[in-house]
């Protein structure tokens, strides 16, 4: 049975994309994965509209600040098990950006991050290479002790603007 | 064409004579000095004389004591400066939107930025910043360092509509209609808008205070990323706006070289907004194909300058790569193709009905509400006004080429649809005139590092519309203010009017036409 | 015994449940393959040899996923409204003859009793109003807004659906989709030749009922992101995505049936059931290939357009229809005969 569900969440990842305060570049490389030079539902890839309908989320973007606290709320919404992937060197750390003031700088100090493609703006090559990678790596290895690997990271990480909320009350 | 530049010079100094100071040729046509609420006297001088006169954007600076106001406007063939200063401990002017309503959100933009009160115009919460930023922190102020803001609770909350009879539905930010976040609060009466309310800032990156803190070469890269749609354009007008403060003319060859990537990033990009239509209206198929049909665009930009998207072409002084000999045929045999199936689209405008039943008509606007809101490129040439900045002021070796300006009268979806897509006729026109008629000679000329002190202003004609920067340096290597207007910030107000009283099922179709980018308005 | 025997057999196995199962995952790959061509794109190739298996990993992968109900949902009608929906519907799918006769044929019958047209057009009408409900469970402002264009546009389309399945009635003289489909058999004359206009009438309202572009308007995700199924996760969304997709070949195999001489056709050697089965599935994977090309080359209306389309142009046509076909059957074609 574990072989059958690591099988079909391989086979059928729908993802959800959300721009958290990127320049478009990005962006358009993801809308253009679905385009016929690239067409990535051969790998049964759907854009989904809903959080509650993806298993992926693929963030672009610096985050800013305003967007930061409805990334954790879209992050929240997703059911498990699911995988976040930061594409775009300002979604790895921040890019150009990195030091502006409304800009946090990184997706992984909101969210947890699977996995990250770094480019300005990744090639759609690129990009369908690093979602195949993720999925590859959750069939669980050879070994016996594997099936821990395959299940998402639950850990929760506090945002940035949770953490600035005590500065002010003193 | 001398006689009409000096005409609104004229026009206001017989009006006003000697209550204001005029500076002839300074910041193109030029520039008015305007203090203790003159500047509304000057306006309605202005819109008398001319009604073609539309506010570009106002650049607000932190002067050390005064906080500088600048109006930009321009007219049938001129670009003036309205300058006023107000004092920091009192930084009150009055407002100008009674004349002029396009000039309501670059009035609150300097509001939340810079802290100037404009009277007539207050604004309900921030406006670009976020609503966790403290109040009394104006962060383009000279004083404000990026790294010690201190974060404060929100402070907006999602109001319910005060009708209790309608409902207000949020369109964003994450919303599979927009590729990126900004927030729209549509309040309907059943079927029918009757009020929207945007509120952007979700992209603002904080780009105009950071370019003042890296140099004139970063600063290339910076601006670039502004949107990456139009990127090359934003390089090319920072770069010119920098070449006019060291007076400085860069070799032809550059300048056709410049029209090679700037025409390019123009095709993609139209090529993007149609079929990103055929998407927000049910056509996948369209929007399919004319996809399939960009992606040999994507290759040409790859082929002349190595990336995809980025091209990074600009310097000051000229472009940083050349055209080899051997990849004309190329680039000319893609056109040809790529002109040979705009026909077939053509008819798709034409004779498909199911398109025809979600565009016409929908989303009108009218020509008077395009001057008064001073909406710019494919919008207001879908409504009869004919602004094109690369025929008004002609940029480049824009004067030299021979190509169209399209016009449209309608002014609904379709008509703005159709423009853009004639704009692609005239761009492979364009790209073809310029590999035939190449001149020979250097690409770039070495610049020194530091720009000496000086101010400039400078207008290119991005796919969107025309895109402003006001670039301010002074001596260093450093420039002391960039101010960005893009073309979809002067466009928005114009979807707040053009949505009201028509169903909420046209709002997606409408909000495409008008071929937003956010990255853009919020910078 | 073995009659009884045989009679859960036809129930779970073949003509019924997993048959129908098979047929509409099979239906759903065919449908994205289409999509997939016409755009210029090669469609799912992954799963299984040219990604026939596709439907079935979605299927399952949405099965092993994490349960989520809002804390404001209705939470009866939230949790078993979308499994209602999908057993009606297969429910309803029991009455249409399949291999020359239904699943519910007993023994050497045909199946079906007189008047089972209307009543599995009531259940698939009954299964729909359960989709609303579920999406106005869900308690969410685009569910509620998602449901409530579902009901607007498939209450109304029901009316000239109804009215243009009476019309291969009347040829046929039964209200027994059973004996529809073998009159057209013994006759040799499937009903579109007869009554082609009610065929092409048929084939739009069909479109409509099964929300598909044109009239594609509860799934339109740019307005409505994910319309009445935006709450759901899991296997209520696996079994919502499900119901739809059985009701697309269910609508399918009525037009077959209807129109297109139900599952007779020539036999050639060997026992008659395995080619009745045959030509069923060939006729339902034509008529979902029509069905499919339409969706794919037209945008998508508005909702006052598909509203003012039904209630100003398919309504009054399909009554003229009807009187026209009434006129045609009684006075014309004795004549011809």
């Amino acid at each position: 049975m574990t072989d059958t569900k690591t099988w079909a969440r391989i086979k059928s990842p729908w993802v959800l994309h959300f721009n958290s305060g990127a320049c478009n570049g990005c962006d358009i490389e993801i809308v253009a994965l679905l385009t016929p030079k690239y067409d990535v539902e051969r790998f049964g890839v759907k854009l989904e509209p809903s959080p509650r309908h993806a298993d992926v989320l693929l963030v672009t973007g610096c985050v800013t600040q305003q967007c930061a606290e409805r990334l954790k709320r879209i992050y929240d919404q997703m059911p498990q098990p699911k995988f976040v992937v930061a594409i775009g060197a300002c979604a790895c750390s921040g890019g150009v950006f990195e030091g502006n003031y409304n800009v946090l700088g990184g997706v992984d100090k909101v969210i947890p991050v699977t996995a990250y493609i770094p480019g300005c703006p990744p090639r759609p090559e690129a990009i369908l290479d690093g979602v195949v990678k993720l999925l590859n790596a959750l069939n669980p290895p050879k070994q016996k002790k594997s099936s821990k690997q395959v299940e998402a990271p639950k850990e929760e990480t506090k945002t940035i603007i949770e953490e600035a909320k005590p500065i002010v009350k003193q | 064409m001398s006689n009409n530049k000096i005409d609104i010079l004229n026009v206001v100094e017989s009006k006003l004579g000697s209550k204001v100071q005029i500076q002839p040729g300074h910041l193109s046509t030029g520039s008015i000095i305007a203090n203790n609420g003159l500047h509304r006297e000057v306006l309605k001088a202005m819109i008398e004389a001319d009604e073609k006169t539309g506010i570009i954007a106002i650049s607000g600076l932190d002067l050390g004591e005064n906080l500088g106001v600048y109006y930009h406007f321009r007219t049938s063939n001129a670009l003036v400066t309205i300058k006023t200063e107000v004092p920091k401990t009192n930084p009150i002017i009055q407002t100008i939107i009674d004349l002029h309503p396009g000039a309501a959100f670059h009035e609150l933009e300097v509001t939340d930025l810079l802290g100037v009160i404009f009277e007539g115009n207050k604004p309900e919460g921030h406006f670009v910043l976020s609503e966790y930023w403290p109040q009394g922190v104006y962060p383009l102020r000279k004083d404000v360092k990026a790294n010690e803001i201190k974060l404060s609770p929100p402070q907006e909350t999602n109001k319910p509509a005060e009708d209790p009879r309608q409902v207000k539905i949020i369109i964003g930010p994450q919303h599979p209609a927009l590729l990126e976040p900004e927030k729209f609060s549509v309040t309907v009466d059943g079927e029918t808008v009757t009020k929207v309310e945007p509120r952007i800032g979700y992209v603002h990156r904080g780009i105009e205070k950071a370019s003042e803190s890296r140099t004139y070469l970063q600063d290339v890269y910076l601006v670039e990323r502004i949107c990456g749609i139009c990127n090359s354009i934003h390089a090319a007008a920072f770069v010119e706006a920098v070449e006019k403060i060291i007076k400085v003319d860069i070799p032809p060859r550059a300048k056709y070289l410049r029209i090679v990537a700037l025409e390019l990033n123009r095709l993609h990009s139209h090529l993007l907004t149609l079929g990103h239509a055929g998407l927000e209206i049910g056509y996948e198929t369209l929007f399919q194909y004319f996809w399939r049909d960009r992606e040999p665009i994507m290759d040409l930009i790859e082929l002349t300058s190595g990336n995809r998207v980025y091209s990074s072409l600009m310097a000051v002084g000229g472009v940083r790569r050349d055209i080899r000999a051997e990849d004309i045929p190329k680039i000319k045999s893609v056109l040809k193709t790529l002109r040979g199936q705009l026909p077939f689209y053509r008819q798709i405008y034409t004779d498909e009905p199911t398109l025809r039943l979600r565009m016409k008509d929908v989303g009108v606007l009218s020509r008077k509400d395009a001057l008064a809101l001073s909406v710019v490129g494919p919008v207001a040439r879908g409504s009869g006004v004919d602004i094109d900045v690369r025929k008004d002021e002609p940029y480049e070796a824009y004067a030299e080429i021979p190509f169209k300006e399209i016009v449209y009268k309608d002014g609904d979806t379709w008509s703005r649809m159709n423009v853009r897509m004639d704009e692609v006729e005239e761009s492979i026109n364009i790209i073809e005139y310029v590999v035939d008629h190449l001149p020979s000679g250097p690409i770039r000329l070495n610049l020194p590092r530091s720009v000496p002190a000086g101010e400039a202003v400078n207008r290119v004609e991005a796919p969107r519309g025309e895109l402003f920067y006001y670039v301010k340096a002074n001596g260093t290597d450093k420039p002391d203010r960039v101010k960005v207007r893009t073309p979809t910030f002067a466009n928005l107000p114009s979807f707040l009017k053009t949505a009201i009283g028509e169903s909420i099922a046209d709002v997606p179709a409408n909000f495409v036409s008008l071929d937003p980018c956010f990255s853009c308005t919020d910078r | 015994m073995i009659d009884y025997l045989l009679l859960i057999f036809r129930i779970l196995v073949f003509p019924g449940f997993t048959f129908i199962l098979l047929l509409t995952l099979f239906c759903d790959w065919i449908e994205r393959k289409i999509e997939a061509r016409i755009q210029n794109r090669v469609g799912p190739m992954v799963a299984g040899p040219a990604g026939i298996l596709q439907p079935l990993a979605d299927f399952i992968k949405l099965l092993t996923k994490e349960d989520i109900e809002p804390r404001e949902a209705k939470k009866l009608v939230f949790r078993y409204a979308p499994l209602a929906a999908f057993a009606i519907m297969m429910f309803a799918f029991c009455f249409i003859p399949i291999d020359g006769g239904s699943v519910l044929s007993f023994g050497s019958t045909v199946g079906g009793f007189n008047g089972d047209l209307i009543i599995i057009l009531a259940f698939a009408t009954i299964a729909n109003f359960l989709l609303f409900l579920a999406g106005w469970a869900s308690c969410n402002p685009y569910g509620t807004i998602g449901s409530a264009r579902v009901l607007t546009q498939f209450l109304g389309y029901d009316i000239p659906l109804f009215l243009l399945a009476l019309t291969p009635a009347f040829i046929a003289g039964s209200l027994q989709i059973a004996n529809i489909a073998s009159a057209q058999a013994t006759t040799f004359l499937p009903f579109i030749f007869l009554a082609p206009w009610a065929f092409v009438m048929f084939v739009i309202t069909m479109q409509a009922e099964l929300e598909k572009d044109p009239f594609d308007v509860p799934h339109s995700e740019s307005e409505l992101v994910g319309g009445l199924e935006t709450e759901y996760t899991g296997a209520k969304l696996a079994f919502l995505h499900l119901t739809r997709d059985v009701q697309i070949v269910f609508g399918s195999a009525l037009v077959v049936e209807l129109f297109l001489g139900g599952p007779y056709g020539p036999v050639f050697f060997g026992p008659s059931w395995i080619w009745y089965s045959l030509w069923f599935v060939l006729k339902v994977i034509g008529v979902v290939l029509i069905s499919e090309y339409i969706t794919t080359v037209v945008a998508r209306f508005r909702i006052d357009q598909v509203l003012s389309g039904n209630w100003r142009i398919l309504l009054p046509a399909s009554l003229i229809s009807l009187i026209l076909t009434v006129a045609l059957v009684t006075w014309v074609y004795p004549l011809l005969v």
